[in-house]
């Protein structure tokens, strides 16, 4: 995985355009701001929904509620975008990041998570026989996809206090966590 | 009307020096990502519910979208909260930054919209009608505000001129 990390950094070059576009004076902090609305609309959207599961407002259809969650992705396609622009500008500052690893893999277990979803729950959810309460596995999926999207939040937000430095000796963790 | 001695003094406060000297990651971290996490719900669910008044997702009968909102004003309390606390922690380098009252304003705004928006949509449905433009403006307006605050907040981090007193 080390080697993978090294070999990662390099290949995304930093003194790419886009990375020269990133580093003037207003890009970083704009695109900040995006990635910011972007995680508000993703998780206002998604949160909206599994609380819906976990039974508030449950006098409101579920697939109703669902109508929503194409403004959720559409969140997180803005936040795939521009965090694309922050590793792409400053590799080295995330694939070292063992705060941004995190993220990663709290990200993948919120998207296999809604993907159980739809593959275990669906039919039950909305079908024609779909009940005002969610099933238990939905409930519990909800309660996951909650926990996941406060956790990449919480990752995410750590990044910047978890950068870094240059190795000073042999790593011996996972991932690389230094600089080379 | 001159603050630096409030300043001196509020840095000077056991409270603010953990907040930003304590190298738990429960201190100035944890607060920074729980005003994170306050904002999500926040502002999200407020998008949300602009969202539904725009015409997304009708099948949510307008005034059952109330339901959701102890978990926007849970987020919000949260904010004022942890938004104190990282004031404590860097008093100067929010007070003397116009930028930080512009976020105020416009959270305040947001809220001030939120509150009207919430008496129009949660009402009678037989008003709900005749209300539905307004409605809409109010959403459009709601959504501008929070955009606004929210880059606001961010580009603090960018243009303050004093970090603390004693720099």
């Amino acid at each position: 995985m080390h080697a993978f990390q090294v070999w990662l950094v390099a290949a995304i070059n930093a003194h790419t355009p886009v990375a020269d576009l990133m580093r003037t004076a207003w890009a970083w902090p704009i695109v900040e701001s995006l990635h910011f609305l972007g995680l508000c609309l993703l998780v206002g959207v998604i949160g909206t929904f599994d609380l819906r599961l976990l039974g508030l407002a449950r006098r409101v259809p579920i697939a109703a509620v669902h109508r929503l969650i194409p403004w959720g992705l559409l969140g997180f396609a803005i936040n795939i975008a521009t965090g694309a622009l922050f590793v792409l500008t400053e590799p080295d500052q995330y694939i070292y990041n063992s705060s941004f690893h995190l993220k990663l893999l709290f990200i993948t277990i919120a998207g296999l998570n809604a993907g159980t979803f739809y593959l275990t729950s669906y039919r039950r959810v909305f079908g024609p026989t779909a009940l005002l309460d969610a099933p238990a596995r939905a409930r519990v999926i909800a309660a996951i996809s909650l926990c996941a999207w406060i956790a990449v939040i919480i990752c995410g937000r750590l990044i910047t206090f978890y950068r870094p430095g240059p190795c000073f000796e042999e790593a011996t963790s996972l991932l690389l966590i230094c600089a080379p | 009307m001159n603050i630096d001695p409030f300043l001196v003094w509020l840095e000077s406060t056991a409270l603010s020096q953990w907040v930003v000297g304590s190298p738990s990651m429960f201190a100035f971290p944890g607060i920074l990502a729980l005003h994170a996490i306050g904002m999500a719900f926040a502002v999200g669910t407020s998008v949300a519910l602009d969202l539904r008044i725009l015409g997304v997702a009708r099948g949510i009968p307008l005034a059952e979208m109330r339901r959701f909102m102890p978990i926007l004003w849970t987020g919000f309390w949260l904010n004022a909260v942890s938004g104190i606390l990282l004031l404590i922690g860097y008093p100067t380098k929010a007070l003397t930054n116009p930028v930080f009252y512009l976020k105020l304003v416009l959270i305040a705004t947001a809220m001030v919209l939120l509150v009207r928006t919430g008496r129009r949509a949660f009402g009678e449905a037989a008003e709900l009608d005749a209300s539905m433009s307004r409605l809409r403006r109010l959403a459009i307006a709601s959504l501008v505000c929070w955009a606004g605050a929210i880059t606001a907040g961010r580009l603090l981090a960018y243009t303050y001129t004093r970090l603390t007193m004693s720099h």
